[in-house]
């Protein structure tokens, strides 16, 4: 065979090959447990199962950071913070699987005393062995250079940043400004600064974030979504139960995911799409593995 | 060298009781305070009297403020001896200072001329005491001053410790963790009038320079009230002059015996002229005869303090239309003249404030208004579900509202200001406002606009707006504009204070929108 023959081949070959290929990687695509049922620490744990188990990502000896979405003063039932129990879950799976501290804390709106307290994330852990609830301190923000597109630059929580895993574990609700917060959004909370300022470019500057700051495993707690007047809501009729908990480890297919649940298609939140143009993660529900546990 | 009397204990109690009642203000994870923490002032008389005498009807939680008044008719200024934290301070540090002897123009009459004002100020309708109320002085020196001066110093440590250990610092943090959450105060604020507070609790100190306890002896209007009460009653030390052959009292009294007879109205019941007596001839009794002490107060002294209380009570009404229009009032407080006859500007509602919102006034409400608790948006706003101003709040000024009750209190209304607000002013998304909003339905709201951008690109833009109805004023949006310097939401004082509907808030009420509403929502009504 000639060479250039060969290279024809080739050539003709891998445009034949192409769609084959890409159906070999949507089989492998990212994957994104779904668990469902009433006991919401089970399905906590039956998600990660799904996963690999949380051995997958924490090794003995480990610090792990949990985030939770604490940020306003607002009891469970309302859906604006995580469910404790899903936390509590995760807290134990990370000491199961070796940890040596877990720290626990979120940058919050309201006054941080109530909002832990109110959360029930505080009690859930108290006494719990190198578990520790922190609260949030002015001095451990640290400047990090995302050179993205509108962020050049921001101030992170210097635990979040020297943490051996970092477990993101926010509720899925709705917000005024970007529709939905899920697992994008919820790495607010380790941004210092004036937050606020970013809203007037949301999806990109999570988008920045998000590049440079990636959650070892994103578990979207969808034991009760707000379906209004969010992010804080307060009102019961705005709450719907739907006892799952989405875990996977790309935090854009997870965001997408947990997009459907609101009756809503990944595209139409900005900042999942923007994620995904920047190839952040996948969006696409056909090119994820969805197991439903 | 000195003794340890019953007096000196009881004071030493009392004084570390008003330390741990003042570290007990603040929020600790519950939503209720120990209803004990504002006790010192529920217990003073000053307090009481002027307060009653401005409401002009009879206060319950005030009640005992009056029983010490009614037992200071027995007691005398067993108050002042035993049981007041200023008073105790100034035993405490009082030898270290060296007297040079009394000042001449307070000797005479001055504590009439300070407390007669203030009463008649107080009939009048403007409460005054509280400006000088002893305990009402320390606790603001306290609060304004000496506590944020001793958490800042102690965090300020803390912090740069982390710039030169780093993370290791971690290894320290139960000890400190201990000394935030019971010694420090929980956030860091910067008061204004700090200064002022701590300078008149100094220069009651440096009073010490001229004679003992002389603030208490020439000036203080509890001890003045307490002292002219005590006149009404019994009580009589035995010989009530010094004794042609002994004269030691002199050296032992703290207070009254710079003359040859016991002047029983300045006399605090410390008792040490009767413990130290070297032929043990003092004694206190009950129904002794009466000494000649003299009147009261000449007439000039009482008139002289009618046409103050006078004076007090209308010339200082003056209030500046502009700065009133910020006049924002602690959650609950409807009738601002009502409020400032009960308020005693004891500084506890600013104490234990949760965001940092309340601060003392100086101006803004006029000169009568000086140390009332005013809110101002920008530096701290009304915690939705906190409640605790009213809860400690000693005369009700600010009433003690359940939590539903108090979301429902309007304190002001929000106003957006177009030529500021971004998606207005520069057409680009902000609405960190309404995230904010506590109120379940949302009395922010935003409706999408289509617009042109100043970079000529078409977007959609979400406008804000206020939903006036749903509005109580609690200044989360305009704490959080993150515009710089002046937000582009302001809450400003409104006349009429009536509670919202309780519709709008309860959790398990249906939250719809009023009819009204151009926004809607995508979300809405998916939930069932
Ligand atoms: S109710 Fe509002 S003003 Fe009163 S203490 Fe709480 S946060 Fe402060
Ligand atoms: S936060 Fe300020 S700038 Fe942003 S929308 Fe609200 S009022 Fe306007």
């Amino acid at each position: 065979m000639e060479r250039r023959q060969f290279i024809k081949i080739l050539g003709m070959s891998s445009l034949f090959l192409h769609g084959w290929l890409r159906n070999l990687f949507a089989a492998q695509g990212p994957m994104v447990a779904v668990a469902q049922g009433t006991d919401h620490a089970g399905i906590t744990r039956k998600a990660l199962a799904a996963l690999g188990g949380m051995q997958q990502f924490v090794k003995p000896g480990q610090t792990v950071v949990v985030k939770p979405n604490i940020g306003w003063d607002r009891t469970p039932e309302y859906a604006a913070t995580t469910n404790p129990t899903v936390v509590k879950t995760v807290v134990e799976e990370c000491l199961k699987a070796g940890a040596k501290r877990v720290k626990v804390f979120d940058r919050t709106c309201n006054d941080p005393r109530r909002c832990y307290a109110s959360s029930g994330i505080e009690s859930a852990l108290r006494g719990m062995k190198g578990v520790e609830v922190k609260h949030l301190e002015e001095e451990r923000f640290k400047k990090v250079a995302l050179n993205g597109k509108v962020l050049k630059e921001w101030e992170l929580y210097g635990e979040a940043l020297s943490a051996d895993v970092y477990i993101n574990v926010p509720v899925a609700k709705h917000h005024g400004l970007s529709r939905l917060t899920l697992g994008m959004k919820n790495v607010m909370g380790i941004m210092g600064g004036s937050r606020g300022a970013i809203h007037k470019n949301i999806d990109q500057a999570l988008a920045d974030v998000n590049a440079s700051f990636r959650p070892h495993l994103t578990l979207i707690d969808a034991t009760r979504i707000l379906t209004a007047h969010g992010p804080q809501g307060g009102n019961l009729a705005d709450v719907k139960v739907l006892n799952r908990v989405i875990a996977s480890t790309d935090i854009v297919a997870a965001d997408a995911y947990a997009t459907t649940l609101f009756g809503l298609k990944p595209a139409d939140i900005a900042v999942t799409r923007t994620a995904y143009q920047r190839g952040l993660g996948e969006m696409n529900l056909d090119k994820m593995r969805i197991v439903r546990v | 060298m000195k003794k340890v009397t019953s007096a000196r204990i009881s004071q030493l109690l009392f004084l570390a009781l008003f330390l741990v009642l003042f570290l007990m203000t603040e929020y600790r994870g519950s939503d209720r305070i120990v209803a004990a923490v504002n006790g010192f002032f529920r217990a003073n008389p000053l307090t009481a009297a002027s307060t009653m005498l401005a409401a002009r009807e009879y206060q319950p939680l005030l009640l005992p403020g009056l029983l010490v008044l009614v037992a200071a008719v027995f007691l005398g200024r067993f108050f002042c001896g035993w049981i007041c934290p200023l008073g105790t301070i100034l035993d405490l540090v009082t030898g270290r200072i060296r007297k040079v002897g009394a000042i001449r123009a307070l000797t005479g009459r001055a504590k009439y001329w300070l407390l007669l004002p203030l009463l008649i100020a107080s009939l009048l309708g403007v409460n005054l005491a509280g400006l000088l109320d002893p305990i009402a002085l320390l606790l603001r020196a306290l609060t304004f001053f000496f506590h944020p001066l001793f958490g800042d110093t102690v965090r300020g440590g803390w912090r740069s410790l982390y710039g030169l250990i780093g993370e290791r610092r971690d290894l320290f943090d139960p000890g400190y963790r201990l000394l935030r959450d019971y010694l420090l105060p929980f956030r860091e604020t910067l008061y204004p009038l700090a200064f002022l507070s701590a300078l008149l609790f100094v220069l009651i100190l440096f009073l010490e320079r001229y004679e003992r306890r002389a603030w208490c002896r020439r000036l203080c209007p509890l001890g003045t009230l307490l002292g002219l009460v005590s006149r009404l009653g019994p009580l009589r030390r035995i010989p009530a002059k010094l004794c042609a052959d002994c004269q030691a009292c002199r050296e032992h009294c703290p207070t009254s015996f710079d003359r040859d007879l016991l002047q029983m109205e300045e006399c605090i019941l410390c008792l040490e002229c009767s413990l130290r007596c070297p032929s043990q001839r003092v004694r206190f009794r009950f129904a002794g005869p009466r000494p000649q002490v003299g009147t009261v107060m000449e007439r000039r002294v009482f008139l002289g303090g009618l046409v103050g209380g006078v004076v007090l009570a209308r010339g200082l009404r003056f209030r500046e239309p502009a700065a009133e229009a910020k006049l924002l009032r602690p959650p609950g407080v409807r009738d601002e003249d009502e409020f400032l006859k009960k308020c005693v500007r004891c500084g506890e509602c600013m104490k234990v404030c949760l965001r940092s919102a309340l601060y003392p006034a100086f101006f803004q409400a006029g000169a009568q208004g000086l140390y009332t608790p005013l809110l101002v948006p920008r530096l701290g706003y009304c915690e939705y579900n906190c409640t605790l101003c009213g809860q400690v709040c000693p005369t009700g000024a600010i009433p003690d509202l359940g939590k539903e009750e108090k979301q429902r209190q309007v304190i002001g209304k929000a106003v957006f200001d177009k030529n500021h607000c971004l998606p207005f002013a520069k057409r680009i998304d902000c609405i960190v406002c309404e995230e904010h909003c506590p109120i379940p339905g949302k009395a922010i709201r935003s409706e999408r606009v289509e617009l042109t951008g100043f970079d000529g690109v078409k977007r959609v833009v979400q406008q804000p707006y206020v939903v006036d109805e749903l509005c109580n004023g609690c200044g989360i949006c305009e704490n959080v504009c993150p515009l710089e310097g002046k937000a582009a939401i302001e809450v400003f004082r409104v006349k009429d204070r009536t509670p919202l509907k309780a519709s709008s808030g309860g959790a398990s009420s249906s939250g719809a929108p009023p009819v009204s509403d151009p926004y809607v929502d995508p979300y809405a009504g998916g939930g069932s």
